[in-house]
């Protein structure tokens, strides 16, 4: 009777450890937030943590997992101008809802764009739309009414292209802002919106205004 | 008996009153809010006498039935009271029955809250949703459609031309017939100071009616639990605006719109977005 007792209570025990691990290794690790508080957000957007250029994460539990780099978490000032350039390295997959293909709420109206054309040229330009079905990601804050669609890399595109994408917006007061892709970008998950679009650290995270 | 009587009469009356001084939720900013905040102000009236009568037996037992010494025995058996019996069944039956009338006459008014019967759409209304009530307002029917997405809520207005707005303007004292839907899971759409809480569901077109009665700011939340951002699937910028500030506001919107507009698929009661799973 004894040992029947302990061996269900070591197998409770087993279980417990496993599911505690399994939270705390995969389910709330992420990155930590970027180093002191700062008006200008370099980004790099990749369709697989293993395929990072500039800010490699050999360490993450999840390096198939489309995200940006280096963090999803910002400290930014508030009432501030804030300038973000992306370098945008995935291919398009389209905007579940085309509405957002729209620019919104970043200043002048409109972001500037470096790409390459359907026929492998480089073009740049400001966009204050683009085609919903070329859209990899969007950087959206919507509490500050920030939506902005991130061009896919087109088929034609030298390999190991970036798409670079500038733009700027201003903060409100202090807060806790959190921002979002609205592209349903996570490969091999329910309506796209599973893994690493629900996991913060990939394609969400927070702007902590200061 | 009657001293208890007594008491319990005056303080179910100072309770009425107190009752009746409160403002209830959802308030007044629409017609269906005012109808809802009045429905809950009859059910506390309704329910303060039951309620001091109940904390009037309790501390009644609690004080003159107390042992003051510790005894192993039971007390004396209760044979009970037929004329309290007979009170206690009759005032609960007419209080009831009044309700269910009330009830029974509101959802058969001629203004119900959803459309009924037609192709695609939803039908009747589910428990704990509101939003019903007289459509009451002037002037014709403005139909906009509140589409939810993991995480955010966006509107198309029907009446011009299907633009999308990422906010939620409506005219005052103008009856609003909103289409409810979403394009990937399950949501709920509440626009609590409005008195409007209506399931958001792929495939389906959820019909609620809403006539503002104040202008003023609003909220708009996600009620149902939909993943990582739901608690910020939420916008304080819904605003209740004069006829002529909302054509100011709607013209603004629409030319806005043009730019993204040829590409965003005509107004439809609900939408199919695919895909449904990305490729890779």
């Amino acid at each position: 009777m004894l040992r029947r007792v302990s061996l269900v209570a070591a197998g409770v025990v087993i279980v417990v450890i496993a599911i505690v691990a399994f939270v705390g290794l995969f389910m709330l690790r992420q990155p930590g937030p970027l180093a002191g508080t700062t008006t200008k957000l370099h980004l790099e957007t990749v369709a697989a943590l293993s395929d990072a250029v500039e800010w490699p994460r050999p360490n993450d539990p999840h390096p198939d997992w489309v995200g940006y780099l280096p963090t999803t978490t910002w400290h930014v000032p508030a009432n501030s101008t804030i300038q973000v350039q992306i370098d945008q390295e995935d291919g398009a997959s389209g905007l579940r809802n085309p509405f957002w293909g729209k620019v919104f709420g970043i200043e002048g109206g409109t972001m500037h764009v470096k790409y390459f054309d359907d026929k492998g040229n480089p073009q740049e330009g400001d966009m204050d739309s683009i085609d919903p079905t070329m859209a990899a990601h969007t950087f959206a804050i919507p509490d500050l009414g920030v939506f902005v669609p991130l061009l896919g890399v087109g088929d034609t595109a030298p390999p190991g292209t970036q798409n670079i994408i500038t733009f700027s917006f201003k903060t409100k007061g202090p807060g806790i802002y959190r921002w979002q892709c609205f592209v349903p970008c996570a490969a091999g998950t329910l309506f796209g919106n599973g893994g690493p679009m629900s996991t913060i650290g990939y394609m969400g995270g927070e702007l902590i205004v200061t | 008996m009657v001293r208890l009587l007594i008491i319990w009469v005056i303080l179910s009356a100072i309770g009425i009153v107190a009752a009746l001084q409160l403002n209830y939720p959802p308030y007044d900013q629409s017609i269906q809010g005012q109808d809802q905040a009045s429905t809950l102000k009859l059910l506390t009236v309704l329910a303060t006498p039951v309620f001091i009568g109940v904390v009037m037996m309790i501390l009644y037992a609690a004080i003159y039935f107390r042992r003051t010494v510790p005894e192993l025995v039971d007390g004396p058996p209760m044979l009970g009271n037929t004329p309290v019996q007979i009170a206690w069944v009759a005032i609960s039956a007419i209080l009831v029955l009044f309700l269910a009338v009330v009830g029974i006459a509101t959802l058969s008014s001629e203004n119900v809250a959803q459309a009924v019967g037609q192709p695609g759409r939803a039908i009747g209304q589910s428990g704990g949703q509101t939003g019903s009530g007289t459509a009451g307002g002037t002037g014709s029917e403005l139909h906009v459609q509140v589409i939810a997405q993991q995480w955010y809520f966006t509107y198309r207005y029907a009446d011009y031309d299907g633009v999308e707005t990422t906010h939620l303007y409506l005219p005052l004292d103008r009856p609003v017939e909103l289409h409810v839907t979403s394009l990937d899971i399950i949501h709920s759409f509440w626009a609590y100071e409005l008195g409007v809480k209506a399931d958001a569901n792929p495939g389906v077109d959820n019909i609620f009616h809403v006539t503002p009665q104040k202008t003023g700011s609003f909220q708009v939340r996600c009620a149902e639990l939909c993943g990582l951002w739901h608690g910020h699937m939420a916008d304080s910028s819904g605003q209740v605006v004069s006829q002529s500030d909302f054509d100011t506001w709607i013209a603004g919107q629409q030319a806005d719109f043009n730019t993204i507009g040829k590409v965003v698929p005509s107004y439809a009661p609900y939408y199919f977005p695919e895909p449904k799973l990305k490729a890779g």
